[in-house]
């Protein structure tokens, strides 16, 4: 008996003190470098509407579309990280207000343009609704109705698009600046301990990585893929998907679980958990590989190819993964990580 | 989203009564949901944690609805539920279905009219976004005739305030539709309150928000004390380190009133309230926080704070005696607690049912 105690023992500790430091892992392996990357391309992206606006013409305005899909890529990555400063003061809603089962987004942005008065974003987009603040807000400006007169002269609409691009480059940043090494939230995270807030153990590290995959998987089932899916494919909408009007839906999600594959590779579980528990971390990568490598082949617009064969199977082959991928994480890694997930507490209502 | 109605059906023709004897006259008795290898199932039990009757259900349950003078009662499915079931909590009879209007769904809670006539359920016309209370003949095989509006977003829990004739209710303020499974689709717009409707009327008589900085504080459990004040729960949807105070009460007429407890309280909570509930003599409410394994208890006439009990995932609680309330657990346990002990009526145990987030006193 107490050679099995000790053994347990013995296993508990080598687990303890290589899963020490998950934070500290985390932030160097995939918040530092998602951060900046989101900085500088969202800078890129700001940079590129005001060259439009100085410059209307088809060049600039195919710069300006690069530049987004290019920060959207990275949005996607930090996306993953709906804790801590990108979930304080409304951030991620403000980046992306999504899912918008009202379209009260879209109905905000029209009015906006149709206002075209300059006193209504001469204090820039921080103060007004989180729907007009983002991603989705200048993707109707640079490629919904009317977007194409961008090319010639439309400097109201313009300025619009500047102003919302101008955001999204501060949030960014802010975002990166509250990560930094110097901040109380980052230093907790690192380095969890008694009196630090908001992490005081390892354990709670822990809990939060787990809640942000979980998040993210949540996020791309329920708010992006099932959706434009429907229950049947005569149901099917892909209006409902994001970013539908600039055709990035399918590179926004695969960003998205790139995003929670690399969190789950920069935790090192599949390194750090008990040998026979890092099953748990190698099975969630695989449906995470399954489900990228599967819409992939999506080839047609979609708007419609969430209801046509063979790219309707190939989202709903996409969702199953990620459903099974998000049970894996909320029941097998949860307990390979030794949290307790409480049936009241997990689930409440 | 639609419920195969041959399968609710058959389920709710399947209720089986306990073999647990004959009821004493002035025994107590519970009701719960739970899950149990995977199923689920809605339980009518006594003080001792043992089964009465127990009603299989399609799906996970939630909170009731209960008339203790014509001892029938209503199960509600989880929000986003399509389904509830009104039943003899005595098991006379057999259960009828209530599936929920084109357009609308349950968000768990209701009541009965003080008659017992009506039945009143919180509902979400999730097309237009607003929240709306159903109304139900109960005679007329819970016939609904008809909703009124109440007010807000998300209504959840619902009370009957002692005149009566007016119902409490705590609009959440999280925007939900059954198309986006539980993503709350509002945050930066919530706008939580209490709203006391006219039964008869429908009309709003008075309608209460908390401080505008905490509108991300979503109103969700109600209780009304002895005095008639109205003790509530919330979790909040804000930034998580913020950790505003989860427990108020409003007296009518008055401003909420907020209360935190002890320093570290609100990090253990961590921005979240199960339950609320009052002991037996109404005195004392207590406040479950299944996140941090946890029932604390406040004096209702003071609002003074009088101390907690430990029990991993605890999150029903329901009146025992005065001073004392009944709380289950998803890990299966009852317990007596006060603000000043805790006896364990049933241990934590696998092979015992989950026991969901409410229980309620018949």
């Amino acid at each position: 008996m107490r050679a099995v105690w000790a053994a347990a023992i013995v296993v508990a500790s080598i687990f303890l003190a290589s899963a020490q430091g998950v934070g500290r892992r985390v932030i160097d392996g995939f918040v530092a470098p998602s951060t900046a990357a989101f900085t500088r391309s969202t800078m890129d992206l700001a940079a590129s509407v005001e060259a439009l606006c100085d410059k209307p013409g088809d060049e600039t305005l195919s710069a300006s579309r690069t530049a987004f899909a290019s920060a959207l890529d990275d949005w996607g990555r930090v996306s993953v990280l709906r804790f801590g400063p990108l979930a304080a003061d409304g951030r991620f809603e403000k980046l992306f207000f999504w899912p918008d089962a009202r379209g009260i987004g879209l109905k905000q942005v029209q009015g906006l343009l149709a206002a075209n008065q300059p006193g209504e974003i001469s204090a820039g987009m921080a103060g007004k609704s989180a729907a007009l603040q983002g991603f989705p807000a200048l993707e109707f400006t640079l490629y919904g109705a009317g977007s194409e007169k961008l090319a010639m002269d439309e400097p109201w609409r313009c300025s619009v698009a500047s102003a919302i691009a101008s955001n999204i480059a501060a949030i960014a940043a802010t975002v990166a600046r509250e990560w930094d090494a110097g901040t109380p939230f980052a230093a907790s995270f690192r380095e969890p301990g008694e009196g630090k807030e908001p992490y005081r153990t390892e354990a709670e590290v822990h809990g939060e990585i787990v809640k942000a995959l979980t998040t993210a998987l949540q996020f791309v089932r329920s708010a992006e893929l099932v959706p434009p899916l429907g229950e049947a494919p005569e149901k099917a909408n892909g209006k409902r998907a994001p970013m539908w009007r600039s055709r990035l839906t399918v590179p926004l999600i695969a960003a998205q679980l790139d995003g929670v594959r690399q969190l789950l590779a920069a935790a090192g579980y599949e390194q750090s958990l008990p040998e026979d528990s890092r099953y748990v971390a190698s099975s969630i990568r695989f449906e995470l590989d399954n489900a990228i490598r599967t819409l992939a082949q999506v080839d047609g617009p979609v708007e419609l190819t969430f209801g046509t064969e063979p790219d309707r199977g190939r989202f709903v082959f996409a969702e199953l993964a990620l459903h099974h991928a998000s049970e894996v994480v909320t029941r097998d890694l949860s307990a390979a990580l030794g949290l307790t997930m409480g049936f009241d507490a997990l689930d409440g209502d | 989203m639609e419920i195969d109605r041959r399968t609710f059906l058959s389920l709710v023709g399947a209720a089986a009564v306990a073999p647990a004897g004959v009821l004493a006259a002035d025994e107590q008795l519970y009701l719960a949901a739970r899950a149990r290898g995977g199923r689920h199932e809605v339980a009518v039990l006594d003080a001792r944690g043992v089964d009465r009757l127990v009603l299989p259900i399609e799906d996970r349950g939630h909170s009731f609805a209960i008339d203790p003078v014509r001892r029938t009662a209503v199960a509600f499915a989880r929000a986003p539920g399509r389904y509830a079931v009104g039943f003899d909590i005595e098991g006379k009879g057999l259960p009828q279905p209530l599936v929920a209007a084109p357009g609308r769904h349950f968000f768990g809670h209701g009541i009965f009219s003080a008659d017992g006539r009506l039945m009143f359920a919180s509902e979400n016309d999730y097309e237009a976004g607003r929240g709306v209370t159903g109304i139900y003949d109960v005679d007329k095989g819970f016939a609904r005739l008809g909703e009124f509006d109440c007010g807000g977003i998300g209504p959840h829990d619902v009370v009957l305030m002692p005149d009566g004739r007016t119902a409490c209710v705590a609009n959440g303020g999280i925007l939900t539709h059954p198309d986006y499974d539980k993503l709350k689709l509002n945050i930066d717009t919530m706008s939580p309150s209490l709203a006391y409707l006219d039964l008869a009327s429908g009309d709003i008589v008075e309608q209460v928000a908390l401080p505008k900085e905490l509108h991300k504080l979503s109103i969700r459990h109600l209780v009304v004390d002895a005095h008639g004040a109205v003790w509530f729960g919330c979790q909040h949807e804000g930034e998580a380190s913020d950790r505003p105070p989860l427990v108020g009460r409003h007296r009518r007429g008055r401003e909420a009133e907020l209360f935190a407890g002890p320093p570290d309280l609100l990090r253990r909570m961590d921005n979240y309230v199960g339950s609320v509930s009052v002991d037996a003599s109404g005195e004392v409410v207590a406040i479950s926080s299944p996140l941090g394994g946890l029932v604390a208890f406040w004096d209702a006439a003071t609002g003074r704070y009088l101390g907690e009990q430990s029990m991993a995932d605890v999150c029903g609680v329901a009146p025992l005696k005065p001073g004392h309330v009944l709380g289950t657990t998803g890990r299966g346990a009852i317990n007596d607690m006060s603000p000043w002990g805790r006896a364990e009526i049933v241990e934590e145990s696998v092979a015992n049912p989950a026991w969901d987030n409410h229980l309620r006193r018949v």
